[in-house]
């Protein structure tokens, strides 16, 4: 037993010890010496932590130097979140092989997924430079997370296992032990995410809009200022560390915003107590500041070809890519391609929940959901809307991925009519109307209608397409645009009997992650949104799950939930996978969609190639921006 | 008159109450609220939500009672001065708006300035002028004024900019400007960017005055008392400006009531395709998210400007023109 518990003592493991620097090691940050000099600021040694994080390069990185500002282009002000995104420090962090390591946290001590002891860095400090300590994580815990009027539903349901809520416990200043009787496989990696679970606050601040520690005159002053209803509003409002709107809350990020909304330019100036320095003792961020200007988002494609972005890839589509390319020669920029981690770009989702008996029965059975896959011709699609650039694939884990193997991207996808017709004639279906499409045992033509979020023509063209090659199948294919909420509502309810959307967020996820796309975990799963709205409800709404498939995904996904080893949880993961590659349940068409990536070319180590996506990537967050420099002052 | 003015301001009472139960309606007709297309929106993006923090705003937004008290919170709030809250800024609606006023403001009377500058004298030379070639000319140009679209000309006319002169593309400012203090070279910044949406904003209403002004000039100088003055001697500048020009300028007059309203919107569309930091796109985007109090405490004030400038007009007119009566029957 004692060894079983050995192994299963799992230590992330850190940037190699870091040893006790000696502070004449260090490099003063240029923009910041004045501040130092007239004793505003402590100098570098004093604001770093003790054991600070030595970042590591990568093989295509150099260590660079200080200076320079960031432009940025976004569409709206809601999206200074991104700096958020982009900067990416994190309790632990992925790395750019997906690997989860200590970021912020010194260390992680991880005993059968379930006792997990934070060890934080000493003399960590905040933005504003007030000590880090496991008061944060206290104040988070027992202030807000269980508060009864601050979070009335009870903390994030990440944190609630089985019904019961973790141990917190605070052994000293730097330690945090969260611990639960069963494993909490979401824990770590919702601490890692591009949008993190926050488990820790800035209490020295927040305390003055709480009602433990405020008095009741001044909350009620405060309230009334900001038009908000309550004191718990006003708190919220101030505490949005990942919206980053309020330039007062401290922050432990690269770079803290300074521009209060609202603002049509937002200026994000480096963190003088970040915790990370390069091998040659200069503190990142590298660069100074990031100013993001706000610009309608149908403009930035072109404000960016006008060079008004130094780093771009929000906003910009696969269809800017000549424009940009040919820009990029009057202005002193490169285009990239990298890659999306979706595991499909585009795919159909049959609704086994649709409401007319007769259509669900049909999408519910897997003869039916293989010819309408083999009656895709993906290959022209490839050819016709993406120039080839892309690759025909099933919904499925991408190549990149540990988990993938060849047969779950190519199940079924061949383009074979004959096939198609064969499998449809099978089902019954074989009388034909005039038009030559297909008629139900009840008369009615077999007519799919098909809802679209109407945001891009592309999935409309797509359609287009699909149109014709199932016409040759017997079956007639509408498109029904409308906007993503009504969409979205019509799905719910079973309105709909198909829809189009992009597929599996994640596709190169590792067996650490959480398989919940692959069950009917949630309504928002456009195949069986009532079968996902029964399991987030707890029984409440939707239906139960009556497919034997979906049934055993529901259960494997429990099961990967309470397993205790890496190899149960990718053993669980590569059945589910296999369970998704019989079945079909969703009907992908292509992924590998390229991202065109706008690169200043003073800008360096930002990588040639790499996957731009919120999860697991965090945009540029998991390539570190922190390490990005220029090479000439004042652009 | 003030028994007048009395009675004009006291229908503007109901009016303005039937106005805000129409405007929060229409917002409330499409399916949702707020926070669901919020998390529509997180979603599509790949973004986690957590459905207690949404159900903790929706109780902060009040957005669970129901719609009847939602209204009747925003309506006294208003009386008091309390537009509400917007939720996609999470401010209060006063700071949202308040800034981008001044520009709005800026852009909106420079458009009308450049409209009158531009459309009063080619008015007047066209309808004295009539049928000569440069009335065909200036009608053409009007027309092509008139016929191209906004949109287009603001995109076109962004590229050449950008090109020829390095302007930055799209805004009022250079970036730097933003958010700085008012300076020579902010006011500068301002003045390379303004022309752009001015003249493309002010092209077609500077076709419409143009044939508005001719066509009601035209009426008039066909007048016989128009010809007994030219028969008596008058000087043709006189002539004109005394009284044909005057009476034609009822419809400028009566034109003042949409004026106020359009100051303060901007052009929408053509703000969001220049990404102009006016109040149009802010409007749009309200509307488009469900922000319910910014876009309903929005169209409020436009609905108010209107009917009080519709009010102006109706009394500048009166004064202006002796044949406008005030009461509603015509005494012989």
């Amino acid at each position: 037993m004692r060894i079983l518990i050995r192994h299963l003592l799992i230590i992330l493991c850190l940037f190699a010890a870091t040893p006790t620097l000696a502070k004449e090691w260090l490099k003063e940050t240029p923009s910041l010496t004045a501040l130092v000099e007239a004793g505003k600021l402590p100098a570098v040694g004093d604001r770093i932590p003790d054991d600070v994080q030595v970042a590591q390069l990568r093989s295509d990185q150099v260590a660079g130097k200080h200076g320079g500002e960031l432009r940025l282009l976004m569409g709206k002000q809601k999206d200074i979140r991104q700096i958020v995104i982009y900067g990416y420090a994190r309790l632990v962090g992925y790395t750019p092989e997906l690997k989860l390591e200590a970021d912020i946290l010194k260390r992680v001590d991880v005993l059968e997924n379930r006792i997990f002891t934070l060890h934080l860095r000493k003399g960590h400090k905040w933005s504003d430079g007030h000590p880090f300590t496991s008061e944060d994580f206290r104040y988070y815990w027992e202030d807000v997370a269980t508060h009864p009027e601050l979070s009335k539903g009870g903390p994030n349901k990440l944190l609630v296992i089985d019904g019961e809520l973790p141990r917190v416990e605070y052994p000293d200043q730097y330690t945090v032990r969260y611990s639960w009787s069963n494993p909490n496989p979401y824990f770590l990696p919702a601490l890692a995410g591009a949008r993190p679970l926050y488990i820790y606050k800035p209490a020295h601040y927040l305390r003055q809009f709480h009602a433990r520690y405020q008095s009741e005159e001044t909350l009620a002053r405060m309230v009334e200022e900001s038009g908000k209803r309550n004191w718990m509003g006003v708190h919220v409002n101030r505490d949005r560390p990942y919206k980053a709107t309020n330039p007062d809350l401290p922050a432990l990020q690269p770079w803290v915003n300074t521009t209060y909304p609202p603002s049509e330019r937002f200026i994000f100036k480096r963190n003088p107590y970040y915790h990370r320095v390069d091998q040659n003792g200069r503190q990142l961020p590298y660069i100074d500041s990031i100013a993001i200007n706000i610009a309608s988002s149908k403009l930035v494609p072109a404000k960016t070809g006008a060079n008004e972005s130094d780093l771009q890839a929000r906003y910009l589509r696969m269809d800017n890519y000549t424009f940009l390319k040919s820009a990029s020669k009057r202005n002193n920029f490169d285009v990239r391609l990298w890659q999306t981690a979706k595991g499909a770009h585009i795919a159909l989702y049959p609704n086994l929940n649709t409401n007319d008996k007769l259509y669900r029965q049909l999408m519910r059975d897997l003869r039916f959901r293989h010819a309408l896959s083999l009656a895709i011709h993906r290959h022209e699609i490839n050819q016709v809307v993406y120039f080839g650039l892309v690759q025909e694939s099933n919904n499925a884990i991408l190549e990149e991925g540990v988990l993938f193997k060849p047969e779950y991207k190519s199940a079924w996808i061949e383009y074979d009519l004959n096939h198609a017709n064969q499998l449809l004639d099978e089902l019954g279906l074989t009388e034909r109307d005039d038009r030559g499409v297909r008629l139900l045992p009840d008369g009615r033509a077999l007519e799919i209608l098909i809802q679209t979020a109407g945001e891009s023509t592309e999935r409309t063209d797509v359609l287009e397409l699909i149109h014709d090659s199932w016409l040759k199948a017997g079956i007639k294919l509408y498109s029904i645009p409308s906007t993503r909420e009504v969409f979205r509502n019509r799905i719910f309810s079973g309105e709909a009997m198909m829809s189009i959307w992009s597929g599996i967020e994640n596709a190169i996820p590792t067996a650490e992650d959480s398989p919940s796309e692959l069950a009917p975990t949630s309504k928002y799963q456009y195949q069986w949104p009532k079968w996902g709205s029964y399991y987030e409800s707890s029984g409440k709404s939707g239906e139960p799950p009556d497919l034997p498939a979906a049934q055993e995904l529901v259960e494997l996904y429990d099961q990967w939930a309470h397993a205790y080893t890496h190899e149960q949880r990718e053993g669980i993961w590569h059945q589910m996978l296999g369970i998704h590659r019989d079945n079909m349940f969703t009907i992908g068409i292509v992924n590998h969609v390229p991202h065109p990536v706008v690169v200043s070319n003073y800008l360096h180590n930002v990588p040639a190639t790499g996957f731009y996506d919120i999860a697991p990537g965090a945009y540029f967050g998991i390539y570190r921006p922190d390490t990005f420099w220029f090479d000439k002052e004042g652009l | 008159m003030p028994a007048y003015i009395l009675r004009r301001i006291l229908t503007m009472i109901p009016t303005l109450l039937v106005i805000s139960a129409l405007v929060f309606i229409i917002i409330q007709l499409p399916p949702g609220d707020y926070l669901e297309s919020h998390i529509a929106e997180l979603q599509s993006q790949g973004e986690s939500v957590d459905e207690n923090k949404i159900q903790f705003l929706r109780e902060q937004y009040g957005l669970d009672k129901p719609l009847l008290h939602q209204y009747w919170y925003w309506l006294t709030g208003m009386l008091q001065g309390d537009f509400g809250y917007s939720f996609e800024y999470d401010l209060p609606v006063t700071e949202v708006v308040g800034d981008r006023l001044f520009l709005t403001v800026i852009i909106s009377i420079a458009t009308i300035l450049f409209t009158w500058i531009v459309a009063f004298p080619i008015g007047i030379y066209s309808a004295t002028h009539q049928y000569s070639w440069g009335d065909y000319g200036l009608s053409t140009l009007g027309f092509l004024g008139l016929a191209t679209p906004n949109f287009l000309l603001a995109l076109v006319m962004l590229y050449f900019a950008n090109v020829y002169f390095g302007t930055s593309i799209g805004g009022l400012m250079e970036p730097q400007y933003i958010d700085a203090p008012w300076s020579t070279d902010k006011m500068v910044s301002i003045l390379e960017h303004l022309w752009i949406p001015v003249i493309v904003i002010g092209t077609s209403g500077t076709a419409g005055m143009i044939r508005r002004l001719r066509a009601n000039l035209l009426d008039e100088l066909q007048k016989q008392y128009v010809t007994t003055g030219r028969a008596k001697g008058l000087p043709p500048g006189k002539l004109l400006t005394k009284y044909p020009l005057r009476v034609a300028l009822n419809f400028f007059v009566a034109d003042i009531g949409n004026l106020l309203p359009t100051v303060i919107s901007g052009a929408e569309i053509v703000a969001v395709v220049m990404s102009l930091p006016t109040t149009g796109p802010i409007l749009l985007s309200a509307l488009q998210s469900q922000d319910m109090y910014l876009a309903g405490s929005f169209l409020m004030f436009l609905a108010l400007l209107t009917v009080f400038g519709v009010l102006v007009s109706d009394i500048a007119l009166a004064l202006l023109d002796p044949r406008v009566r005030l009461g509603g029957s015509a005494s012989k």
